[in-house]
């Protein structure tokens, strides 16, 4: 008697990422919490225009130094420029500035670090030799130098924030590369004439995703209060454009009147962005990359 | 020992190289010709091609970069734009007043990180554990500038007395008083940043260590808690907090680059804030030259620190 073959089916459980954030975030309220303060800072960059309840730049000298009121909820400046609207319009210039840049440093630095890992070589040594020059400088130095030699404008800190993100994210993807690259999943994909950039992209790129996510969202936060160092220096957005960073300095001279509604509420901002994109990048690393999980 | 030091100096060599090649382009980017910028109002062409001669900025770029670095390796950093000082000269004088923040600073945030830090991991969840994680939360977010307004604002303005002044420096030799009342507000400034990151290591690695047997050895010989922290969980965790430290020192004039413009503080951050602005690129690049290798110079010290340390750490893949 010949034994029927049973069809057997196993059904293997995948877990694809949206399920595992998913999942994580019932056991993670600090990822939506982080999500959300993300998203409403978003919101209010993306809606300025609309909730601003004054032009950020009009100078209006009767309403010169006024402290927080029911008419302007964050004070006014000494050219009686609503503090509420500026911080709003402001987040517009902070937030592009840190999403932009972190841009440039995930394009740049992961397609380095890919090359430079699956290659190897001269190409590689070359590579993270200049990376380790990219190091060799404190981040906010450079950031510095670079905008100083290419001109105080918007988009030159972009660039200069961007440049200094660069070698994050190429020692990271470089080293999953090198983690990789000999196991059998790779050999197998090689052997059956996958194009290196198939093999590259389709089957390398996809295992080093989640700490780039976690990496893009604590480097946004580094390069929000990067951009308002550099603003603050006078090296970001020129005035009258309304900028945290600048709108700070500039209150400094009013410091020994007592208009602290002028600092106060631009630092909060910062703060508040800052704070946002950090704990939720925090929040990211726990559900995301439990290698890099801190104790404690 | 000596060769894994070796071999690290000669690494660094290719790396400090490119470091001066960065410098050299970016100031060599920057818009603006640098003979008109140091001749002020002198606009005769005869006199510009002169000062064009003088500088070497006739020469070919690569020729350029090679003259400089000569004189790089001769400790000549050239000469301000604006004021004509020796820019080496202008540097060692500032450097007292940014060594006394920095150091200040670090001396600040690392007794109290260990403190708070060591408290925090001993009494999980207790108040103290909150204030700290709160704290780490906090600083790494906060912008130092901005907390250094908030500090002038209430302890130079708001509460009465005037505690500590709002800025300024006097040197420690001419009155020591003064000068320490002058630098509490910016040291605890620029620490609140480092501050953040050596409490979350301290308490994190003092965590790690309490999981390990030899701490349950210890305990079991019937040492006292004090001893069984101090000699057996603080010597094995302290060791990343070395690295951290380390590092510090190395970033200590890339704090003063914002700490010292809003404290008036005379030192090599604000020089080089000061010099932006009117294009006076010798001391930019000087400062920023100065600033990478005292940090490529520090991370060199906490590598081969480290590996002293911590003798399970193999040079052999240290240097790999």
């Amino acid at each position: 008697m010949s034994e029927a073959a049973l069809p057997v089916v196993l059904r293997v459980p995948q877990a694809d990422r949206a399920s595992t954030i998913r999942y994580f975030a019932r056991r993670n309220p600090r990822m939506i919490l982080g999500g959300a303060l993300v998203l409403t800072w978003l919101a209010l960059a993306v809606f300025a225009p609309f909730i601003a309840p004054y032009d950020p730049i009009k100078v209006n000298p009767t309403d010169a130094l006024l402290p927080p009121s029911a008419g302007h909820l964050l004070g006014t400046d000494d050219l009686g420029r609503d503090m509420l609207s500026r911080i709003l319009w402001g987040s517009r210039i902070s937030l592009s500035v840190g999403l932009i840049s972190v841009g440039i440093g995930f394009f740049v630095g992961v397609t380095l670090g890919l090359a430079a890992g699956y290659l190897g070589g001269t190409f590689d040594l070359v590579v993270m030799r200049g990376i380790d020059a990219l190091l060799a400088f404190p981040a906010l130095v450079l950031a510095i130098a670079i905008t100083s030699a290419l001109g105080p404008q918007i988009q030159n800190a972009m660039i200069a924030i961007g440049i200094v993100a660069i070698p994050a994210y190429a020692r990271l993807t470089r080293g999953q590369v090198l983690a990789v690259r000999s196991r059998e999943f790779i050999v197998a994909a090689r052997t059956i004439g996958a194009t290196p950039l198939r093999v590259v992209m389709r089957h390398i790129f996809p295992n080093v995703t989640n700490a780039l996510i976690v990496q893009a969202t604590l480097s946004t936060a580094f390069a929000i209060l990067a951009e308002a160092a550099l603003s603050f220096l006078g090296l970001g957005p020129q005035p009258p454009l309304p900028s945290w960073g600048q709108d700070i300095n500039y209150s400094i001279r009013y410091l020994p009147n007592l208009k602290w509604w002028m600092s106060v509420g631009p630092g909060l901002a910062i703060f508040s962005a800052v704070f946002a994109f950090n704990f939720l990048g925090d929040a990211l690393r726990d559900a995301l990359d439990p290698r890099l999980r801190r104790s404690g | 020992m000596i060769r894994y030091i070796l071999r690290r100096l000669v690494l660094m060599i290719p790396v400090a190289l490119l470091v001066t090649v960065g410098v050299f382009i970016l100031v060599r980017l920057s818009p603006g010709d640098p003979a008109l910028v140091f001749a002020g109002e002198e606009r005769d062409p005869n006199a510009l091609a002169a000062i064009r001669e003088q500088m070497g900025l006739d020469q070919p770029i690569p020729v350029q970069y090679v003259v400089w670095l000569g004189h790089l390796a001769q400790g000549d950093l050239g000469r301000s734009f604006q004021t004509h000082q020796r820019v080496l000269e202008a540097v060692t004088e500032r450097l007292p007043a940014t060594l006394e923040l920095g150091l200040a600073a670090l001396l600040f945030s690392t007794s109290v990180a260990l403190i708070v830090g060591i408290l925090s991991a001993v009494k999980r969840n207790s108040i103290v554990d909150l204030l700290s994680t709160s704290i780490t939360l906090a600083g790494v977010s906060f912008p130092s500038f901005f907390l250094g307004i908030v500090l002038i604002l209430l302890f130079a303005y708001i509460i009465p007395g005037r505690i500590f002044p709002p800025g300024g420096y006097v040197p420690l030799t001419q009155d020591a008083g003064d000068n320490l009342r002058r630098l509490v507000l910016p040291a605890v400034t620029l620490a609140t940043a480092s501050l953040a990151v050596n409490l979350r290591q301290v308490r994190s690695s003092l965590l790690d260590v309490f999981g390990h047997d030899y701490m349950r050895t210890a305990r079991a010989k019937g040492l006292r808690e004090r001893t069984v922290i101090a000699r057996h969980a603080l010597k094995n965790a302290l060791i990343p907090v070395v690295t951290l430290i380390g590092i510090q020192i190395g970033a200590i004039i890339e704090g003063a680059f914002i700490t010292e413009q809003i404290f008036f503080w005379p030192g090599i951050g604000r020089l080089a804030v000061q010099a932006i602005p009117s294009s006076d690129y010798p001391v930019v690049q000087g400062v920023v030259l100065i600033s990478a290798f005292s940090y490529m110079f520090s991370t060199l010290i906490v590598d081969i620190v480290y590996a002293w340390l911590d003798p399970r750490i193999s040079y052999e893949a240290a240097t790999a």
